[in-house]
């Protein structure tokens, strides 16, 4: 049997690609009628249990259960807030982006039955600063919804009041990192808290805090309109529901695909048309930069089975990558992600993420030493579980992966003094990330980004 | 108890990087958070908006209308990407150079506009048009190799496809995105970020009493830390 893909957060974005965007479409199809149900019918209580009930997990990386996350705010303490995280940046993660910029009002929608269960009546998004486009849909659904009622003060008639802030990143990975982006959202550094306390008690403005991730509460509206029984039948037991897939890399058609959690990762592979070229599986990343490779594709995508075979399934994106690809730069570009991300707060992600960037640009431009696989294995045994926050040991894991599976490769690269794929590496000048934070694109004298200039006297 | 004196001078000019039509969107700005520190970055992108990058002087005012230190607004701005502290070009062409977009040939895109605009990735023209580069993941990896010209997307670009969007937009001609989106100068779409959010008419923005009927202490500050003294507070 081909393999299908089973739509219900993309269901109106795909049928409809041309509107799906527009109040009008949201209406015509249902829109908000779970919204206010639940606000006019239900009581918070029962919203929260009915999130419990259906196993919904969280779809922005960790997959702790929605409810679960709920029943910790408490109930006597006012105000309270909900934040949405759409701060998407884990590399190869397209799937929020699609869901704002395509359907804002089922994100609204959501973003309303999370208020109400945990009567928070302030909400914010949290919109990743370069999403333009989604930004702009966002921000028309919002005041659009305010127009109808929706939002603003009572909404649908009952004496529940809502407001929905939308508020921009300015470029920072980290903020993702749910503290993190309390951090930012409140015009601080973005850099992790220390926890406990929770965000859940104290949180954003040191209040009450609940934080989720777009694609979770886009579920919500389903789940009400079609009840949790309906959503428990799809996917696997403990991992209920769909999850978007985010599929990247040499595949013919890559794109989100919708499907239950648990489809095998071979299905999608079907679903993605195909390698490339028809050219094998080399490796592949089954949930963002930051969870370890897989080299095959015989494994159901749900977060149980990913995690026992060493991985995760994070944020659900999935790289292929075909037999082209040297290893030794996708771990140096992976590298080079979290050296730029890293927020500099704890050492061992500061330093480490640096160090291995270091080690792994001379072992691609054929610079490489004996030494370096176990050096840099060493790195990430410095980093994993002693970083301040899960970037530090995301990026251990990445590395550590690439040079576990890969070893040969590495040393093919030392014995040869190449790179043994290509030379591209030597066409480089600035194609690095280079410097953090402000100071990028100015004009005049500046670092060579990029080009060591003490490379020697490095390690 | 002193009271803390600010460092300007008295006969120093008023900072005034904002118009007073920027500083009545600012405060509007201020207004959508229960804390208006929060409004910091989106009035860092305001300055921008006015000088192209974010200035020593736009700092300060930006400081002065949340009535924090300068230092504070510089120590929170510095840490944002895309808050730039040196003169930036009118259009800044960002291309992905995270993993399935390097796997995709990013790398080549990258060569061919650092040749085609005679700079580095980082850098930017002496003429001030085009800024350059090589950014981390930005979520179009459906698109790889991928490009943003202002925050407007490109998708599947090969070097020359991406040369000839430059020279387009180098010759003034309008250019639209793969999701048919005018791309905007560099100063537009900063206007455009600061004020996202603002769509609905400010009357209804700010304080909106919640279900407890009450708003997050004063004495409680931003998240955990206590509230750092500013301008003319007591310490």
């Amino acid at each position: 049997m081909a393999a299908t893909e089973t739509r219900i957060v993309t269901q109106r974005l795909r049928e409809f690609p041309q509107d799906s965007w527009t109040l009008k479409r949201y209406l015509d199809s249902d829109g908000y009628r779970a919204a206010r149900q639940v606000v006019t019918e239900v009581t918070p209580d029962e919203t929260i249990a009915l999130a419990k009930d259906s196993g919904l997990r969280g779809r922005g990386g960790a997959g702790f259960p929605t409810g679960l996350k709920w029943s910790f705010v408490p109930k006597d303490v006012f105000p309270k807030y909900v934040v949405i995280n759409h701060d998407e940046g884990e590399p190869g993660t397209f799937k929020d982006r699609e869901l704002a910029e395509m359907d804002p009002h089922q994100l609204i929608e959501g973003i309303t039955i999370a208020a109400w269960a945990n009567q928070a009546s302030k909400a914010f998004i949290y919109c990743r600063g370069e999403f333009a486009l989604g930004s702009r849909r966002m921000d028309a659904a919002i005041a659009e919804a305010y127009e109808r009622g929706f939002l603003g003060k009572g909404i649908f008639g009952s004496k529940f009041d809502l407001d929905i802030i939308l508020h921009r990143g300015a470029g920072a990975y980290i903020c993702g990192e749910e503290s993190a982006l309390l951090d930012s959202l409140e015009g601080y550094r973005g850099q992790p808290r220390l926890r406990p306390p929770f965000p859940a008690v104290k949180g954003l403005y040191g209040q009450p805090t609940v934080i989720n991730n777009t694609e979770t509460v886009s579920t919500l509206p389903h789940i009400v309109n079609n009840g949790v029984d309906w959503f428990k039948k799809i996917g696997t037991e403990k991992s209920p529901g769909t999850k978007m897939m985010s599929v990247s890399g040499h595949v013919n058609a890559p794109a989100n695909y919708e499907v239950p959690l648990g489809t095998s990762l071979a299905d999608i592979l079907e679903l993605a048309g195909g390698m490339r070229d028809g050219r094998p599986v080399k490796a592949i990343i089954p949930g963002g930069a930051s969870a370890p490779l897989l080299t095959d594709t015989n494994i159901p995508m749900d977060f149980e089975a990913l995690k026992e075979a060493g991985t995760m399934l994070g944020s659900g994106a999935i790289v292929f990558m075909d037999d082209t690809t040297c290893m030794v730069r996708n771990a140096l570009v992976t590298a080079e992600f979290f050296a730029h991300e890293s927020c500099g707060k704890c050492t061992p992600c500061r330093e480490g993420t640096w160090w291995k960037v270091r080690i792994l640009e001379r072992l691609e431009h054929g610079e490489g030493r004996q030494e370096d696989m176990d050096l840099l294995l060493d790195i990430c045994n410095g980093m994993d579980g002693r970083s301040f926050c899960p970037l530090g040991d995301a990026s251990a894991w990445a590395v550590r992966s690439n040079v576990k599976l890969f070893r040969e490769e590495f040393q093919a690269h030392v014995d040869a003094g190449r790179c043994p794929f290509d030379d591209e590496h030597e066409q480089l000048v600035g194609a690095r990330a280079g410097g953090v934070g402000l100071g990028e694109a100015g004009i005049g004298d500046q670092p060579a980004a990029g080009i060591w200039p003490d490379a020697d006297g490095g390690a | 108890m002193t009271v803390k004196q600010s460092r300007r001078p008295d006969d120093a000019p008023a900072p005034s990087v904002l118009t007073p039509e920027l500083r009545a969107q600012a405060e509007a700005i201020a207004a959508k958070y229960p804390n208006s520190r929060s409004a910091l970055l989106p009035l860092l992108f305001l300055v921008q908006s006015v000088e192209g990058y974010v200035t020593d002087e736009g700092m300060r005012e930006v400081a002065e209308i949340l009535d924090l230190e300068p230092a504070q607004v510089l120590s929170s701005g510095s840490f944002y990407t895309m808050l730039k502290k040196r003169p930036q070009g009118e259009y800044l062409v960002s291309v992905c150079r995270n993993i399935s977009c390097t796997h995709m040939g990013a790398r080549k895109v990258v060569r061919a506009l650092e040749e085609h605009l005679g700079i580095e990735a980082g850098a930017t023209t002496q003429d001030g048009r085009f800024s350059l580069e090589a950014a981390e993941c930005l979520a179009t990896c459906d698109g790889a190799p991928s490009m943003q010209v202002n925050y407007e997307d490109f998708y599947k670009v090969t070097p020359d496809e991406a040369v000839a969007i430059v020279e387009k937009l180098g010759r003034g001609e309008v250019v639209l995105s793969v999701r048919g989106e005018p791309v905007k100068t560099s100063k537009e779409i900063s206007h455009e970020t600061a004020t996202a959010g603002l769509r609905r008419p400010v009357t209804e923005m700010g304080y909106m009493p919640t279900m407890g009927g009450e708003t997050p202490k004063q004495g409680t500050g931003p998240g955990m830390r206590p509230k750092v003294p500013g301008k003319g507070q007591e310490s």
